[in-house]
């Protein structure tokens, strides 16, 4: 038999729970139906989840077999503190002592920093790098975090620093190839949009949006790692030797441009960029301007041979050291009465080559100076480029010509002195000098890969030969040259003493000693420039840079596999047949 | 007299068979939606994971290739071997045995045939001197 109040408690409870399980429905459809929206947004504001994917910055690589790395992003921790949450911790003492064991920071400007409860974040060391952020972690301090960073790291240091350039905390390149590059090397940012759970972590069966990060592409140079460190041991020593102020460098694959090595001095290490003075971050190659003295001779020569206007053997009167022109004074180093072209050029005859100069005339002189890209930039790929000065033809007085033979006047980077050179060296071509070799992206597709340039061709193929053969001879017995020589081989060059301009005046304390050269001179392969400003107490080319650039030329043939010619013909030497002609 | 059977008498409840098989369905179809829920949160959890390690791999990787390339540097080399009180020189002229192929098979015709002990001069120079 039923009992009445039985079935009430029954039918009481069902509907209380019915009641529940109404009142549960309704509260889901209006939470997930609509109607309280803010509450909605804010809900799926917290729960979503965004994250930027950081790039890693490409390679900078260097042209040896090995490849080796010049320039990578490495990773780093930011350590930071919630001030708040290490004073609740009551352990500030302590964890600012534990700190300062690890890190270097100051420690009153930290604890000050930290005393400040209002604020949540507060930094403790930036770049800290990974061995220590593991040492760190490991001690679990309270309200100690850390992030991922990335900075930008030179292994080799100083070496090669003004060609490399520089990354700013934005990791953005501020010079050299980390600049000019900087569209290849960066890469592409990759994106995550998702979900988070409960505990805050990402649910990755909800990820909405997912960009894959573009790595940065490698960038390869031309400079090999190796030849460049000897160049930078050789200036190193010496400029210590000498006393110098400054000193640059350059070796240049002649036949294609291809820059091998490029040594500015003082320098700098690209690691600790914000410390380096402007004085080291100057790449004195490139972005220096100085007057080059006698190398500048060759230019003059060459034309005036180009145009037939005399040969080697052409006399001319040097006037025993001593000249008067246009009312001004011009001085030998050493007198000669006479000395025909061949001699003016190997004994660095200020006399000779003005004469010469003048024979050639102004227009002509000016048109084959910038046939030879004096006067503009040679185009390489590094920012901050010089073009060096030569005035405007209507601007040159009567004397200019006689002055801009022997290099006074006129203003060139020892980019630009070592492309006058290299033409000679290239039958008569100038050469567009590069430094990125190749780019390659992260999966190994090659985005560029540069191929010899010529950029002009300011002397025809005999003159150019006639002009290795003279300048051989500067480093034969008797020349100026002589202490660039390289056993087994030719060398052929150009020394050049330069006084400074200082205070509107030539110094007669300051110079600029420099060679500019190639080898072997029967079948040139490289050009080199070694360029000295202020040395002491010796100061002509001769005496200062042709014997660092004959160490160096020594140890780069050997390096560079470069034979001596066997078989060619050879380079004339000795004694150039005199013309009856005297100028 | 017989007793009445009062199974008889209760009216049976009808079996809702397309109700109990929708149920079915919907309780089947919830337990494989959970199953590849969890899995799939699962194999996100994974991913998660791995991503990770791949990130720490990369970062070492990184990390090692930096040191390398600092082992390898020739300034370091430099110093090492001045550390060990080695002196490198470039080989002499007279130090340099070429060897050409002339384009001939015959082994005898590619080297130089005269014998080693004219070739390598015995008072060559010494080179870690």
């Amino acid at each position: 038999m039923t009992d009445p109040r039985g079935s009430t408690r029954i039918f009481i409870i069902a509907a209380c729970l019915g009641v529940a399980m109404v009142g549960l429905v309704v509260r889901l459809v209006v939470l997930h139906l609509g109607g309280v929206e803010q509450d909605r947004a804010t809900v799926a504001k917290t729960r979503t989840f965004k994250q930027t994917l950081a790039v890693p910055r490409g390679r900078i690589l260097d042209g040896s077999p090995t490849a080796g790395i010049l320039a990578l992003n490495v990773g780093v921790k930011d350590v930071w503190v919630d001030p708040a949450q290490l004073m609740a911790s009551n352990r500030v003492s302590e964890t600012v002592t534990r700190l300062k064991s690890l890190l270097d920071f100051d420690t009153a400007e930290i604890t000050a920093r930290l005393c400040k409860t209002n604020s949540r974040f507060a930094y403790i060391a930036r770049q800290v790098p990974e061995n220590c952020a593991d040492v760190l972690a490991k001690l679990k301090l309270p309200g100690v975090f850390m992030n991922d960073a990335s900075i930008r790291s030179y292994p080799q240091n100083q070496m090669l620093c003004h060609v490399l350039g520089s990354v700013n905390n934005d990791g953005v390149g501020t010079g050299g190839i980390e600049q000019l590059m900087e569209k290849f090397l960066k890469g592409s940012q990759g994106l995550i949009e998702s979900r988070l759970d409960g505990h805050r972590r990402e649910m990755v069966d909800r990820r909405t949006l997912e960009i894959p990060p573009k790595d940065g592409a490698d960038v390869a140079l031309t400079i090999d790692q190796n030849l460049q460190f000897m160049v930078e041991k050789a200036i190193d020593l010496a400029m210590e030797k000498n006393r110098s102020r400054a000193a640059f460098a350059i070796i240049e694959r002649i036949r294609t441009g291809e820059i091998l090595a490029m040594v500015s001095r003082p320098a700098f290490d690209p690691n600790h960029y914000r410390t380096a003075r402007d004085q080291q971050k100057l790449n004195r190659t490139i972005s220096y301007t100085y007057e080059p003295g006698s190398t500048f001779k060759v230019s003059v020569i060459a034309a005036a041979l180009n145009e037939g206007i005399v040969t080697p053997g052409t006399m001319f009167d040097t006037e025993n050291g001593r000249w008067l022109y246009q009312k001004k004074i011009l001085r030998d180093y050493h007198s000669y009465p006479h000395l025909n072209v061949a001699d003016i050029l190997k004994k660095s005859s200020n006399i000779g080559a003005a004469k010469i100069a003048i024979m050639l005339g102004d227009a002509r002189m000016s048109r084959y100076l910038r046939l030879f890209n004096i006067g503009s930039k040679m185009g390489i790929d590094l920012p901050g480029e010089e073009g060096g000065i030569l005035a405007p033809l209507p601007k040159w007085s009567a004397i200019s010509s006689s002055r801009i033979a022997i290099g006074q006047g006129v203003a060139v980077t020892g980019l630009q002195m070592l492309g006058v050179l290299c033409a000679i060296a290239n039958d008569g071509m100038v050469m567009k000098p590069y430094l990125v070799k190749e780019i390659i992206a992260a999966d190994g597709t090659v985005l560029l890969r540069r191929q010899p340039e010529v950029i002009g061709r300011p002397i025809r193929p005999d003159t150019a030969a006639l002009m290795r053969s003279l300048l051989a001879r500067v480093c034969e017995e008797g020349g100026t040259g002589v202490k660039a020589r390289v056993e087994g081989f030719r060398v052929a060059g150009k020394t050049g003493t330069a006084q400074k301009v200082i205070g509107g005046h030539y110094s007669e304390t300051d110079y600029m000693a420099s060679f500019v050269g190639f080898l072997p001179a029967e079948k040139p392969d490289i050009g080199m420039i070694v360029v000295f400003d202020e040395p002491q107490p010796l100061h002509t080319g001769g005496a200062v840079s042709a014997p660092v650039f004959g160490e160096i030329a020594e140890q780069a043939v050997r390096y560079l596999g470069i034979m001596p010619v066997e078989g060619a013909a050879p380079v004339p030497s000795g004694p150039v047949p005199e013309s009856n002609e005297t100028f | 007299m017989a007793r009445k059977n009062k199974k008889k008498g209760q009216a049976k409840f009808p079996l809702p068979i397309p109700m109990v098989m929708l149920v079915i369905a919907l309780a089947g179809f919830s337990l494989v939606y959970v199953c590849l829920q969890s899995r799939t949160e699962k194999l996100g959890r994974e991913i998660k994971e791995l991503e990770s390690a791949r990130d720490g791999l990369r970062a070492q990787f990184v990390q090692e290739q930096c040191e390398w390339a600092k082992l390898q540097s020739p300034s370091r080399l430099d110093q090492a071997l001045k550390a060990h009180g080695l002196v490198m020189t470039w080989p002499g002229r007279d130090q340099i045995v070429r060897v050409r192929y002339d384009g001939s098979l015959d082994p005898s015709r590619r080297f130089d045939s005269r014998p080693a002990s004219r070739v390598a001069r015995s008072d060559r120079i010494v080179m870690n001197d």
